[in-house]
């Protein structure tokens, strides 16, 4: 109550011409009209409407760092099984990212058909594969470049090159966020370390940095958040009063300057943040029922019990109205394939680590969002920055990047249960039927949140920017 | 849609419904686009490849894109050929995978009678009357020459003109102390000190123009003008001193460049010099200018893949294009690179003119100068001589091998030099088995086999291996006795923690030592994939192989190498001459570019590497007069003729660009606003006579960027208000008049500066390797975390910081610090919670409150008042009003004066200039 009484005075005495003159006072382009949306300067993440009615509030995307193999998970291919350690037809003189390639290898885990659709899974990730009767997988997935960098910046921003907004920038620049005293945006690193591409998974690139995202996870908590031990409460309670009482002498002479306001009411959101973000990192009221669902209580393997704190974390996110979640699993490269999935030379054994981290806590993660209702009004996309070859690498035994073909998944809002779409050749080389890009996955996205890929975009260098690019369809097939 | 375009689309079917309608024979007769296409392609196809939308690059509307096609690369149309176009067959054939329109769209598919007009159109030559061709954008503004008549002859006279017309006034006078701390930061991103700012307002009370003429001048001659400029340059020029992507490793001598620039603009460098040098600097010997070219990011990581390679070249060579074009010029080349620009005369012949004027440009390091080469050469050969020496004392310390041995007296093994000695063998064959290793594949950079003459009889051995690491460029099996050293030329196996060397000597010679390494350079880098478990062993069959030394006599990894105790000094020795020796290599080197023979530049297809087209030779752009070079002309005749070209005074954009760029940082919005695109999709200039008139001041005065500067704040605008009347803020919300002066938020870096200028903690050492604000990391994909704790090294101005790109620091990335994976030429301006929290909470904010409470006391002694007093002049350039007065007061008594001085922080006023 007081904090609504708070925000609507600091709000008030501005005005949205300013807000233009700020953001968005660039002369008509040429084109059709892009919606470029009116952000009040005092409340950067006030909620705004989408173009369209939107069938998803907010958005968790589970990122698996370093390329998860699609043939050794959700992409069952039969033939790879019968041409075990056959040449791949037509591949003579293939190169690909390390090099040449030996054999077509069989996946190194079982399929077995999972839930009442009977979708084959490996059993690397058995949990998640159990739950096949609520995702929707593609598995025509294709990425411009088959270097980690490039693309999974492709993946995070749309483009292979460094600098653009992150999907998640775009989004709480789009919409804003209900959530009043949480970022809109938060970026939750690995336990082992950050992505590969670092900060540029939640970049503002050149949006304003009101819309980069916020990095903290359950071992290391929003930087700055709290007051340093040697400042006593009553001391930093006076301090910031002080602050107020002064900006507010100034207030009184300069009635409409809209930085002022700005200000102000950026301490105040502060003040706000310090409260929600305590109370939301305090795991101590989840039940151990819940803690045991994520496995976070495994005590025989800490990397998985600290993922599954982060699962548990980017639920709470999600229920307290947090816009754009991301979640990562697997971080930079501390050697091949040591830190996350990028399993060239020995896979099997690789793999045998990094399955267990992710599989439950995922698993965990979904069921738990299923059984609250989350999964009405969110939607969540589990992705990669490509697939892994059909083939091991000569001389190894791992296999190189793929771009050609590789899945990922949705659940959640708007999106259809138990569903296939796509498919890569008879040995998951390439994708060949309904192939599909990172641009429509995009699309598909921003759809879903009740936005259009065309129209939102910002002026930057002589371009109106966009997610997408100059591409992008929705793919509508999949759509619920 | 605008009124305009929606007028005419409806005159348009109008009066194809009108020619349909009365003369239904001429539709038997001949078919034209405008009568009889238009009108179906209105209604079917041109809301998604029209005026506002043209998916897959294609547009329907106009004839040259028409017949040119889109993304898919080839004609649409084929005159004459309906059956041969593929307009025709996607929309008459509903199975092709084309199909248009695309198949579950709202639109209807063209019926019958629609695709035959269209059929029997293209047959009979496919008539369009309308013709657009590239050049039809020279009318837009920014190509017209300069203006050389005047209504006035200062800035004042053509703002006061304008405001008159739009009936508009200026703000009341600002108070001398608000004039004196906006330009203070105008020109060198620093507050005024207060004597400074006491001594002006003592003359501007009494001489107005004169104090401030005084101030401008003082404040242009500070070296620290060239360090605020820079920092605004190296912003449009995307400058970092990392390669970005995903190893991101830094560039540890890419400085030169940033104080190339700021010395620049410390020296008033004329401008049309300042960029003839960053584009041919070499022809001058201002080596260190050409970092502009290659200040952009750079994939490190290759690959065999020779489309990968192919595409990776083509992004840095676009890098380069854009960034060119967009700095000088103001316009978006790069927008070319696929297909003719959208908006602006720009062909695609253009973008790869401009591209072979580049394309010698590698990334990488060069000689910052060239040096006396005789006499460097005499001192490495007696630095070489002396370390081979003092390696021949160190290395007859360490005991003959013992192996199978149970006691440990041989040095621990190490990622630098291991040594093996044994006693004098004679040997044809050495065998190096690698059994363990501290993880991964076991590498080693270097393998000598030393004879007893002290000879290394491994180079010319012939080498075996059990197998290698698959194709990379630094690990070859050719590296391991190739007698470099480092991780760019090893060797590493292809089986975890295993891996075997055989080396034939060509002929039985009696060896004493093995000498084996994972990294020897001098600053070794890498630490990992060391054995840990071996076997040496030599034969004279090849078959039967005696074991001279294996690792189980070495002393534990953590302890001291057997010569470092009783040689500390001869260890210290050589590590200096190693070093010296590596300096004397390579002399001072800059991150400037390496000037390679020109690459041929084709134009490819939609932008596609794999799609090469004809050869382009260099040159400019046609619709602004371009040059053309013969393909033979070397890579420095290129940039030279292109830096001529832009920096000629003819040139109508470069000085319109540079003037507004000047406006833009001195105003806040340009006269255009948006500052690196003067095309057709860029801002209109708001006052184009004010704009010309500067352009041509700034040539008329040598190109003379200082002296534009001075003009701009001696002038009325720089002494006007913050505060604009309900009025102006109403009729002209941008305040593009100036009626008030704009206030601004300090940005990233003088806020940083400021904070320890105010504190009495700036370090003004100027030039030279920068310091982090990142701890230190040497991973493959380097780590960039935000330092914690900061001493005097980071208490330098942030433009000194070493920039890594798109990594930004928790404290001062947050506010809106440009991250150099994409050029800035405007910044924006957030406002955030995690700005407040920064300011609030970092420990360095905390560190900087003491200071500054420290500071108070020994300048301003123990009475609070004068403390209160004293701050405010530091901090805001005024004294406290009587209330502000109180509100402190009773902080410090209650809560102290570190509090107070986190409070003062914190405030609007300190991190914002009125």
């Amino acid at each position: 109550m007081h904090r609504r009484l708070f925000l609507g005075n600091s709000v008030s005495g501005l005005s949205s011409i300013a807000l233009l003159a700020m953001l968005a006072n660039d002369s008509a382009r040429a084109g059709e009209a892009p919606i470029r949306p009116a952000i009040d300067p005092s409340r950067p993440y006030a909620p705004r409407s989408p173009h369209f009615p939107a069938r998803a509030k907010r958005v968790l995307v589970i990122f698996a760092s370093g390329a998860i193999s699609h043939v050794d998970t959700f992409d069952y291919k039969p033939e790879l099984v019968a041409k075990h350690d056959m040449p791949m037809p037509e591949s003579s003189g293939l190169i690909t990212f390390q090099g040449e390639q030996g054999n077509l290898i069989q996946p190194r885990w079982q399929f077995r058909p999972r839930g009442q659709s009977g979708k084959m899974t490996s059993d690397l990730l058995p949990r998640i594969g159990e739950l096949a009767d609520d995702l929707c997988f593609i598995h025509s997935m294709t990425a411009k470049s088959n270097t980690h960098g490039p693309a999974e910046s492709q993946m995070a921003t749309g483009f292979t090159l460094d600098g653009f907004p992150s999907m998640g920038a775009w989004v709480s620049y789009a919409l804003g966020s209900v959530c009043e005293d949480l970022p809109a945006f938060v970026a939750i690193p690995d336990p082992r370390g950050i992505p590969q591409i670092g900060q540029r998974q939640w970049s503002s690139g050149f949006l304003p940095a009101a819309f980069q995202g916020t990095p903290f996870n359950s071992d290391r908590p929003i930087p700055h958040l709290n007051r340093p031990e040697t400042i006593s409460l009553d001391t930093d309670v006076a301090t910031r009063r002080m602050v107020q009482q002064l900006n507010g002498i100034q207030q009184a002479s300069r009635r409409d300057d809209e930085f002022l306001a700005a200000r102000i009411a950026s301490y105040e959101l502060a003040a706000r943040m310090q409260l929600a973000a305590a109370k939301l990192s305090d795991l101590g009221d989840e039940t151990a029922e819940t803690f045991s669902l994520y496995g976070a209580d495994d005590t025989s393997n800490t990397n998985k019990a600290r993922f599954a704190k982060n699962c548990i974390l980017a639920r709470r996110l999600l229920e307290r109205d947090v816009r754009f979640v991301q979640l990562f699993n697997g971080s930079y490269a501390m050697g091949e394939g040591v830190g996350n999935w990028d399993g060239h030379k020995v896979i099997e054994q690789q793999y045998s680590v990094h399955g267990p981290i992710l599989d439950q806590p995922v698993a965990g993660l979904i069921t738990d969002m299923k059984r609250r209702g989350l999964l009405d009004d969110t939607l969540v996309a589990f992705v990669t920055e490509f697939g892994r070859m059909p083939t091991f690498q000569k001389g190894a035994s791992g296999r190189d990047h793929n771009p050609s073909g590789f899945t990922v998944w949705l659940t959640g809002a708007g999106v259809r249960r138990g569903m296939s779409y796509g498919a890569t050749d008879e040995f998951g080389y390439k994708a060949v039927e309904s192939v599909t890009t990172i641009y429509d996955l995009h699309a598909t996205i921003l759809h879903l949140l009740g936005l259009d890929h065309e129209r939102l975009s910002f002026y930057h260098n002589g371009i109106e920017r966009r997610l997408t690019d100059v591409h992008g369809r929705v793919v509508r097939d999949i759509l619920s | 849609m605008n009124q305009h375009a929606k007028l005419l689309r409806m005159c348009t079917l109008t009066v194809a419904w009108l020619l349909s309608v009365m003369i239904p024979a001429l539709a038997q007769d001949t078919l034209t686009y405008e009568a009889h296409v238009r009108p179906i392609l209105t209604e079917h196809c041109l809301a998604c490849h029209g005026p506002s939308k043209q998916l897959s690059s294609f547009r329907l509307d106009r004839k040259s894109s028409a017949m040119l096609g889109g993304d898919f690369g080839e004609p649409a149309i084929v005159p004459g050929k309906s059956t041969h176009s593929p307009l025709f067959q996607y929309i008459s054939d509903p199975k092709h995978s084309n199909a248009m329109p695309p198949p579950g769209e709202e639109r209807r598919s063209l019926n019958a009678e629609e695709i035959d007009t269209i059929r029997r159109w293209i047959d009979q030559g496919a008539s369009w009357q309308e013709e657009e061709t590239i050049a039809d954008g020279m009318d837009h503004w920014s190509y017209q020459p300069l203006r050389r008549q005047w209504d006035h002859s200062s800035i004042d006279g053509f703002l006061e003109a304008k405001r008159r017309d739009a009936g508009l006034s200026t703000a009341a006078p600002a108070s001398p102390h608000a004039i004196a701390r906006r330009i203070s930061f105008a020109l060198t991103g620093l507050p005024p000190d207060p004597t400074s700012v006491h001594r002006f307002v003592q003359e501007f009370l009494q001489d107005e123009d004169r104090a401030v003429e005084r101030l401008v001048d003082d404040l242009l001659a500070s070296p620290h003008y060239g360090e605020r400029w820079a920092r605004h340059w190296l912003d449009v020029v995307r400058f970092a001193e990392s390669d970005g992507f995903e190893m991101n490793h830094q560039r540890v001598n890419a400085w030169p460049y940033r104080d190339y620039v700021i010395d620049a603009f410390n020296r008033d460098l004329p401008y049309d010099t300042f960029i003839r040098e960053q584009l041919a600097g070499d022809r001058w010997g201002v080596e260190a200018a050409t970092g502009f070219l290659v200040g952009g990011p750079w994939d490190r990581v290759k690959s065999p893949d020779p489309v990968l390679t192919a595409n990776q070249r083509a992004d840095e060579l676009h890098d380069m294009v854009s960034t060119t074009s967009s700095t000088f010029l103001g316009l978006t080349v790069g927008c070319a690179r696929c297909h003719a620009h959208k908006f602006d005369p720009i062909s695609q012949q253009d973008y790869y003119r401009i591209k072979a004027c580049l394309s010698g440009v590698q990334h990488g390091e060069r000689a910052l100068s060239s040096t006396n080469a005789d006499a460097q050469r005499t001192e490495l050969d007696a630095c070489l001589a002396k370390s081979k020496e003092i390696r021949e004392q160190l290395r007859s310390l360490e005991p003959i091998a013992q192996p199978n041995s149970s006691s440990a007296n041989r040095s621990p093994l190490s990622h630098r030099e291991n040594v093996e000695n044994f006693e004098p063998i004679i040997a044809r064959w050495v065998k190096f088995e690698v059994l363990a290793t501290t993880g991964a594949e076991p590498c080693i950079d270097e393998f000598e086999i030393l004879s007893v003459d002290g000879d290394n009889v491994a180079r010319d051995a012939s080498v075996t291996s059990s197998g290698d690491f698959a194709n990379n460029a630094f690990h070859q099996l050719k590296h391991v006795h190739d007698g470099r050293y480092g991780n760019e030329h090893s060797w590493i196996s292809n089986e975890p923690g295993k891996g075997r060397l055989i080396f034939d000597l060509g002929k039985s010679a009696s060896i004493k030592s093995v000498l084996w390494s994972r990294d020897r350079s001098p600053e070794p880098r890498y630490s990992d994939r060391v054995a840990t478990q071996y076997a040496l062993s030599v034969s004279n069959d090849g078959e039967s192989w005696t074991i001279v030394a294996d690792a189980s006599d070495r002393r534990d990894r953590n302890s001291a190498p057997v010569a470092e105790l009783p040689n500390d000094s001869l260890l210290r020795q050589l590590k200096e001459i190693e070093r010296k020796m590596q300096s004397l290599r390579d002399g001072p080197q800059v991150y400037a570019g390496k000037m390679a023979m020109p690459e041929p530049v084709h134009r490819f297809h939609r932008g596609d590497p794999t799609s090469p087209k004809e050869i382009i030779a260099p040159g400019g752009l046609a619709s602004l007069g371009a040059f053309e070079l013969p393909l033979e002309s070397s890579g420095l005749d290129r940039r030279v003729a292109l830096a001529d070209w832009i920096a000629s005074p003819d040139n109508p954009l470069t000085a319109r660009v540079m003037v507004n760029r000047l406006w833009h940082y001195h105003f806040g919005t340009g006269i255009v606003d948006t500052p690196s695109d003067f095309g057709k999709g860029g801002g209109v200039p708001f006052h184009p006579e004010l704009l010309d008139w500067l352009a041509a001041q700034l040539i008329e005065q040598n190109w003379s960027i200082k002296k534009l500067q001075r003009m701009i704040c001696t002038s009325q605008v720089y002494r006007l208000d913050s505060q604009g009347a309900q009025e102006a803020k109403l009729r002209d919300a941008g305040n593009r008049l100036l009626c008030y002066f704009p206030p601004r938020r300090l940005e990233a870096e003088p806020l940083r500066d400021t904070i320890l200028s105010v504190c009495g903690e700036l370090d003004l050492k100027m030039g030279g390797p920068g310091f982090d604000l990142f701890e230190p990391n040497e991973n493959y994909v380097r780590v960039y975390e935000t330092k914690m704790l900061y001493g005097p090294t980071e208490f330098r101005r942030m433009v000194y910081q070493r920039k890594p790109r798109v990594e930004l620091d928790l404290i001062f990335g947050t506010f809106d610090c440009p991250d150099a994976g994409q050029i800035q030429p405007k910044r924006n301006v957030s406002t955030t919670p995690l700005q407040a929290l920064n300011l609030l909470n970092s420990r360095f904010m905390i560190d900087r409150s003491r200071a500054l409470a420290k500071r108070l006391e020994q300048e301003a002694g123990a009475t609070v008042e004068d403390q209160i007093v004293r701050a405010y002049e530091l901090l805001f350039s005024r004294s406290p009003l009587p209330a502000e007065i109180d509100l402190c007061r009773t902080l410090i008594r209650e809560h102290g004066s570190e509090a107070f001085c986190r409070a003062l922080f914190n405030t609007n006023e300190f991190i914002m200039v009125y």
